[in-house]
């Protein structure tokens, strides 16, 4: 039979029609192999209706859960209590809602805030390259997609952004940085002008420390930092670049 | 209490969008790139539209390449309506099939991420009913990124929205259509984040809102995937087509019911009991693991059903393996990467060392509200509803009939996107705006007032979980005439229990459970249609399998429409299957005739 943990989560609530802040204790017996999203439904269906907390896919591919634990920013499907006792040595563990946005009832931020600084990054491409004559698309060789494929994995789920030292009110953060940084290494994208503007504004990458928080704590464990660095260095590949 | 719910917003605009997948946003950019400047509001459930559920589909998306000489679209629609079991509709099939090439390089032109070859073309992998030559051999018609094909997909659209100037409405929900001499004129929302109801008047509607998998207990859907619009539009008294029509994905992962894709067996992944016996090899000798979806699965059902499935004592799941050790590293690490690593991350199992627990689970809803091929929404086989259109996993036009092959979703996202967005462009053309109605909400009101005055016992997660598990077991997938009539009686009781339960706390505002409270009504009226469906559909047809009626039957060869305007009272009409592929007689027409699915 599997091992059960007597596990306590200390749940930090905020309640926005009083807007009174306070830490809830839940304690449960959980098999080894729940996840917390699994700990927070129960919770829901066991003990108290009212704890609020985010999610959707639940299997780490659209980043809405995500939670601060023991301090750490991380995606609650991701977490199984075994791995978590493992890692953080307790079977008491404190879960915060993650600090990009307003908090707008216990777990829940206002992503749609944290957002915006996505959208001002224009994850798209603004300019199309022109097409090579008779050809319908892009001929992309497998290496020079590998220089940033890694960064079009991310899921915008912000545990960098909560992790990152450097202030959220002055750096748009990185993973709207990395938006723009994967455009800039997109050979189909031509406007180069304006996302380089955007990277070294006042808001942009020298915002960082480079402290790698960032990739430290990335649960599609992409190396945040290294593109940020490669910004630093104007290294974007192509013809614009060094390499 | 009632007093106290009003319309808080009133908002205009010329096209109301309402879900914001990969479909509604699909059709929002169409929209946006042939009328610079129109006023789009899209509407979405989830925190932002990156968090669709369109970004979990993993493996591919499929279009024939004109410049494969292996591959014609007329295989391609004969792969498509053998897969249907017949039961697809003809004219939507060759529209989808005929423009998915030139769509799939709309989204590449636009900045979508594919994986290539040395030579900069884009990969191509096989999938399960693929066939070239009308079903002599596999073809590789399957394009993708990595195993994150549809985050993709998802990806581009929503940038290419974001570009062309749209609003978005965020964790918000589609409560009630509003009508004016019988066209649609726009919506009311509940924005769960600020507690308010939303009066939306728009040009056109379109409806975008998903599927509805947390129907069942065992299901590779998301949390939101409560098939809102289609409770929305019962209640409007119009139809939900083939609610029967339900897709098990052979394999989900144990657990979590996380999906693991197809492309774990196009890539050597092999299906074994608790002997190790490979045991696909019985059911399907030709094609084996690559065989279509729901013969795969009920293969797997099988086995567990004459005891040769395994039990797994955490979640109490029987199962059967997938043995996955003898592939590549390449594959592992590079290739199915993200997938091969669900193992690991979600069970602590090592797929290179150990083989993985799988169950066949809950995928995809074939059915859904009918429309034409233009995405309009049908209130009977004959008409249809001015304003309103509907495209995605909501809708049925319908190019999956009873089984959708793999990487065919990902295509009719697209595509009908696309489509849909044509037609609502040409109906805004001459559209005008009307005003929010005086009576504008009083509908939703009600329901939510009936919600938060509840002053019984019980629990909205716990009775959910019950409907659920309640499905899996007799609405699954085998299904049979007397445990589903037992079914329907559960599901009342299941819905009067849920009528008492006194919610935790009475405000609108995030409240989480005000909002489970209502998607339950969606979900046990769903429930209740779907059942009906499958059991007035005496045959055995894709993903529909009666246990007591095991043989398809052309005395059911038609669409299900289903109207239920109050709870399990449920009227029951007919749409004919379109099949003017065989009936224009041209090459290959014989192909298209109602013939027998056997691989």
């Amino acid at each position: 039979m599997a091992a059960n943990y007597d596990i306590t989560l200390d749940i930090k609530r905020y309640d926005p029609d009083t807007q009174k802040t306070w830490v809830q204790s839940y304690q449960m017996e959980a098999g080894r192999i729940l996840r917390f999203v699994d700990l927070f439904r129960r919770i829901n269906n066991e003990q108290d209706p009212s704890l609020a907390w985010g999610s959707s896919c639940e299997h780490g591919q659209c980043g809405s859960c995500s939670v601060r634990v023991n301090g750490k920013p991380l995606l609650a499907c991701e977490l199984l209590v075994e791995n978590a006792v493992e890692e953080f040595g307790t079977t008491r563990f404190r879960v915060e809602p993650i600090g990009v946005a307003p908090v707008v009832r216990d777990l829940v931020v206002d992503l749609e805030k944290a957002y915006e600084r996505v959208h001002r990054a224009k994850p798209y491409l603004i300019k199309r390259a022109p097409l090579p004559p008779s050809s319908s698309y892009y001929q992309l060789s497998p290496k020079e997609i590998e220089r940033y494929e890694d960064a079009t994995r991310c899921i915008n789920c912000f545990c960098c952004a909560d992790a990152c030292i450097s202030s959220h009110k002055n750096f748009i953060g990185p993973n709207a940085a990395m938006a723009s940084i994967v455009r800039l290494m997109d050979p189909r994208e031509e406007e180069k002008e304006e996302r380089l503007k955007l990277l070294y504004s006042e808001e942009g990458i020298y915002r960082c420390h480079s402290s790698k928080a960032c990739s430290f704590v990335c649960p599609k464990e992409i190396d945040v930092a290294h593109f940020i660095a490669l910004a630093k260095e104007g290294d974007f590949g192509g013809d614009d670049g060094r390499s | 209490m009632a007093h106290m719910l009003k319309v808080n917003t009133t908002l205009s605009c010329d096209v109301l969008v309402i879900g914001a997948g990969g479909a509604g946003l699909r059709c929002a950019a169409e929209i946006l790139e042939q009328r610079p400047g129109a006023k789009v509001l899209a509407v979405t459930k989830v925190a932002h539209p990156q968090k669709s559920h369109t970004s979990t589909a993993q493996g591919g998306v499929c279009a024939v390449d004109p410049s494969d000489p292996h591959d014609n679209p007329a295989y391609h629609m004969f792969d498509t309506w053998k897969g249907s079991d017949c039961s697809a509709d003809q004219n939507v099939v060759k529209k989808i099939v005929e423009t998915g090439w030139d769509q799939l390089m709309w989204l590449e032109n636009r900045g979508m991420h594919f994986t290539r070859l040395e030579g900069g073309e884009l990969g191509k992998r096989t999938f399960g009913g693929h066939t070239s030559d009308f079903g002599k051999v596999s073809s590789f018609r399957a394009v993708f990124d990595a195993d994150r094909t549809g985050k993709s997909m998802m990806d581009t659209c929503w940038q290419e929205a974001v570009k062309g100037g749209i609003t978005f409405i965020s964790q918000s929900v589609l409560t009630e259509l509003l009508f004016s001499d019988g066209r649609c004129i726009g919506a009311i929302l509940f924005s769960e984040k600020e507690g308010e109801f939303i009066g939306v008047t728009a040009k056109a509607t379109v409806l975008a809102t998903g599927g509805c998998g947390q129907v069942f207990r065992i299901t590779t859907n998301c949390r939101d995937n409560t098939g809102d619009a289609l409770a929305v539009i019962l209640r409007a008294g119009f139809p939900v087509m083939d609610a029967e029509a339900v897709q098990f994905h052979p394999t989900g992962i144990v657990g979590p019911g996380i999906l693991a894709s197809e492309a774990l067996r196009s890539e050597g992944g092999i299906l074994r009991n608790r002997d190790l016996e490979p045991f696909m090899e019985r059911y399907a000798p030709k094609m084996k693991e690559l065989a279509p979806r729901d013969i795969v699965s009920r293969a797997m059902e099988s086995e567990i059903r004459n005891g040769k499935g395994v039990l797994n004592p955490d979640h109490n799941i029987e199962h059967v393996w997938i043995d996955l050790r003898e592939l590549p590293d390449y594959v592992h690490d590079v290739k199915l990467k993200e997938i091969s690593g669900f193992f690991k991350t979600f069970a602590n199992i090592d797929p290179k060392k150990e083989l993985c627990p799988v169950r066949s689970s809950n995928h995809y809803h074939m059915g859904g509200i009918p429309t034409t091929e233009f995405g309009e929404v049908q209130q009977s086989a004959e008409q249809i509803v001015p304003g309103l259109f509907a495209v995605g996993e909501c809708a049925s036009a319908s190019f999956h009939g009873f089984n959708r092959l793999g990487t065919n979703s990902l295509l009719e996202l697209f595509t009908m996107g696309k489509f849909v967005g044509e037609r609502v462009c040409d109906y805004i053309q001459d559209g005008a705006l009307t005003e929010l109605p005086k009576d504008a909400g009083e509908a939703t009101f009600t329901q939510f007032s009936r919600y938060l005055e509840a002053s019984g016992t019980g629990n909205i997660g716990v009775i959910r979980e019950e409907m659920r598990n309640l499905m899996t077991a007799k609405v699954g997938i085998f299904r049979k005439g007397d445990e589903m009539a037992e079914a329907m009686e559960s599901l009342k009781e299941l819905r009067e229990r849920a009528e008492a339960v006194a919610l935790a706390g009475r405000t609108t505002r995030m409240n989480q459970e005000l909002r489970q409270r209502w998607e339950l009504d969606n979900l046990l009226e769903l429930a209740m249609i779907i059942t009906r469906g499958a059991y007035e559909r005496k045959e055995s047809r894709g993903g529909h399998y009666r246990d007591d009626y095991t043989e398809r039957s052309e005395e059911f060869d038609y669409h299900t429409l289903a109207y239920m305007t109050e709870f399990g009272s449920v009227r029951l009409g007919k749409r004919s299957i379109d099949m003017s592929i065989f009936e224009a007689g041209g090459e290959h027409s014989e192909y298209f005739k109602m013939i027998p699915r056997k691989y």
